[in-house]
């Protein structure tokens, strides 16, 4: 055993070490944040709760066409068409995994991802998403340009991802 | 006197550990046989997280099959959709473009830095070192926020998808990247500064659950389970996908094999991935983000408006004469809105049709016409406007809209055979093993999962240690159950 080592064993030196840094972590700032006073930055294009499109007029954009039942991976999406309309169009949110691809699937740009996270209830029937209560979300969570906004960036893919678009991230050097 | 016939001996005990053991991380059983307190005998059971994610993949499309994996190894899911991605590319034959590869790689290694983290903060909090996890995990939430911003998920991402990425990222990704890139050294010294040395820490790692490489090799640990043995095999340098041999990394490897070999391993790794993320950063070409393989990926949304926009009010109308009455468009249309006998001309109630474009999309005999702005007209009228040409840009949309309706219900075409691809996700080398008898879903799909391989090493690595060192070999194989049960 070296001197060094000898030194190390009955100092502590490591111990103390790293009792020095968490008592100066001890003083910068909190990370965690108090949930329900305080809440988090959520990100556009958050993948939450479904809401349906509408278009100008005020009307839901889904013309009820299926591709997006089709191609959800837990099916939860359940159509009715009745007479030239969409009757009824549910999303069973419990079986839901939020990946998307309904957004994605859909060529008529009738249903989008809310930020909306904080959907718990006591009551099953709430949770499960009607028609009247998708559309209102859209009112609720994607009012003014946000819609259009979300379309532009979620709503893929465009044709700027087959080719290359004129403003593209690239990294610009180090900001002096 | 009274004769002893058989002398006093003990039994070996038999003690269940798991599968609700807070330091099994997830629902993993050990049956131990004990004499006293070191291990004679192991046998780990698995399957409590059995979810047939291997079937499941079997019952949907490849497109669709994609979050399964999400849910896999949910630690670092990127990771594990990334292999399935590279995996189907190669099956079907087609090239992601080099942009998204280089995406890809970012957020693959992100989500190395983000599982190797959280490896850490569990592993040492397992061993005692409660600090280490509040630190760790700030720097993942880090990670998290990143993946929220550009995919609105932070744990199931489904970023990448099969020819590419799903969408671009933004300036102030690469931005707030860069600076965590910055900062993350840092970071790393502060775990050391906690662990490194501490003499609890050493006691507990240093020399337990020694595998020699030979050994490891066999029982077939890969990822840093095996170079902290001193095996420098690592799947993206030996067959580089993505952007992998564009970038300059090192191998980091270990000498004993031991938990404390392999902890070293991981530390110099998040080291690495930090690098990676910096060159490919810097290197991040210009250029598209999905393959242009327009039978292996959605169809671009823009290319149909002139169909599926909602300020068009189109109509749908069968002519008498060109249509052959197959009866395809009767059992696609979704409101039951077409009616008509075999081989006689089928006919469109307007009143019930939702102007859905199904039927357009599976008619092969071009019956199936769509009429421009003819939503409310009258029979005659249609009959009338649906014997014009049509103008271009709707039957370029169309061509779309067909290939947009066939690839959402039948998934992408495979050809046939079969193939596996491995890649290397943080906890070792994932493989997606394919049969494929050339429809939308696979024959067969296997995943070869590192976790459930390195859950069988454990009776070699806790045999003759004592029963707290089962938690730190269950830390070390660093294994998570979702993947190991799938
Ligand atoms: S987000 Fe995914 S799981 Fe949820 S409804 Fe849409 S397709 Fe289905
Ligand atoms: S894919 Fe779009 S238009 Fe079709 S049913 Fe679903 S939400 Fe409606
Ligand atoms: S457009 Fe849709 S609803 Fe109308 S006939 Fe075709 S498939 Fe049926
Ligand atoms: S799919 Fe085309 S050819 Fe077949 S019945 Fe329908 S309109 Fe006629």
């Amino acid at each position: 055993m070296t001197v060094r080592e000898i030194v190390k064993r009955f100092t502590f030196i490591e111990i103390f070490q790293g009792m020095a840094l968490t008592l100066k972590r001890m003083f910068s700032h909190a990370v965690t944040i108090q949930y329900p006073k305080e809440r988090r930055h959520i990100a556009p294009g958050f993948r939450g709760q479904h809401a349906l499109a509408k278009n100008q007029a005020g009307q839901a954009k889904c013309v009820g066409c299926g591709l997006c039942a089709t191609i959800c991976p837990s099916q939860c999406i359940h159509i009715a068409r009745a007479k030239g309309q969409v009757d009824k169009y549910e999303i069973d949110i419990l079986r839901c995994i939020y990946c998307g691809f309904c957004v994605e699937a859909c060529p008529y740009g009738a249903i989008v991802l809310t930020e909306n996270y904080e959907y718990s209830d006591y009551k099953k029937e709430n949770i499960y998403m009607k028609k009247d209560k998708l559309l209102s979300n859209w009112d609720k969570y994607m009012p003014g340009k946000k819609g259009e906004e979300y379309f532009k960036k979620f709503w893929r893919p465009m044709s700027d991802d087959f080719g290359t678009p004129p403003i593209q991230a690239v990294w610009r050097g180090k900001k002096q | 006197m009274l004769k002893v016939e058989k002398t006093f001996e003990t039994r070996e005990l038999n003690v269940n550990m798991g599968p609700q053991h807070p330091a099994t991380h997830g629902v993993l059983r050990l049956v131990l046989d004990i004499d006293g307190e070191t291990i004679v005998k192991v046998t780990p059971y698995v399957g409590y997280l059995h979810r047939g994610i291997e079937k499941l993949g079997e019952s949907l499309s490849y497109f669709q099959a994609l979050p399964l994996t999400d849910r896999m190894d949910y630690v670092s899911a990127m990771s594990n959709n990334i292999g399935y991605c590279v995996a189907v590319e190669k099956l079907f034959g087609i090239e992601a473009p080099e942009r998204a590869k280089f995406i890809r790689t970012i957020v693959g290694e992100m989500s190395r830095i983000a599982n190797h983290l959280l490896w850490l903060a569990t592993h040492a909090l397992d061993i005692g070192a409660m600090t280490v996890f509040l630190y760790c995990f700030r720097e993942r939430e880090w990670i998290l926020d990143l993946y929220e911003m550009i995919c609105g998920a932070r744990l199931t991402v489904t970023y990448p998808r099969i020819g590419g990425v799903r969408n671009d990222v933004p300036q102030e990704f690469l931005e707030s990247l860069w600076k965590f890139t910055d900062e993350f050294p840092s970071r790393i010294l502060e775990y050391e500064t906690l662990i490194d040395q501490n003499r609890i820490w050493l006691k507990r790692t240093v020399g337990i659950g020694v595998i020699s490489a030979e050994e490891a090799v066999n029982w077939g640990m890969t990822g840093p389970t095996l170079r902290g043995s001193g095996i420098p095999y690592d799947i993206r340098k030996h067959a580089p996908y993505d952007a992998y041999d564009k970038v300059d990394f090192d191998v980091p490897i270990g000498t004993e094999g031991d938990t404390y070999d392999r902890y070293r391993c991981r530390m110099l790794e998040l080291r690495q991935s930090n690098r990676i993320i910096r060159q490919c950063i810097e290197k991040l070409p210009k250029g598209p983000i999905m393959a242009d393989a327009p039978k292996f990926t959605l169809q671009p949304k823009d290319a149909m408006f002139p169909v599926t926009h909602p300020t068009k009010q189109h109509a749908y109308y069968i002519e008498e004469k060109v249509c052959k009455g197959c009866g395809m468009c009767l059992r696609a249309c979704p409101a039951k809105a077409i009616t008509g006998e075999k081989k006689k001309p089928h006919k469109i109630d307007q009143a019930i049709c939702l102007q859905c474009a199904n039927c357009l999309a599976v008619c092969k005999f071009k019956g199936l016409k769509i009429v421009p702005g003819g939503k409310g007209l009258s029979e005659d009228k249609l009959k009338e406007l649906a014997a014009a040409p049509l103008p271009e840009e709707i039957t370029k949309a169309t061509e779309h809209l067909v290939e947009h309706f066939t690839f959402v219900k039948r998934g992408p075409r495979a050809p046939e055979g079969e193939l596996y691809v491995a890649t290397e996700v943080p906890k070792g080398e994932l493989g997606f093993y394919f049969v494929s008898d050339g429809s939308g879903k696979p024959y067969r799909m296997r995943v070869r999962a590192p976790s459930f391989i390195h859950a069988g090493c454990l009776p070699r690595l806790c045999v003759g240690h004592l029963v707290a060192d089962v938690i730190a070999a269950i830390g070390t194989i660093d294994i998570v159950l979702g993947e190991c049960d799938r």
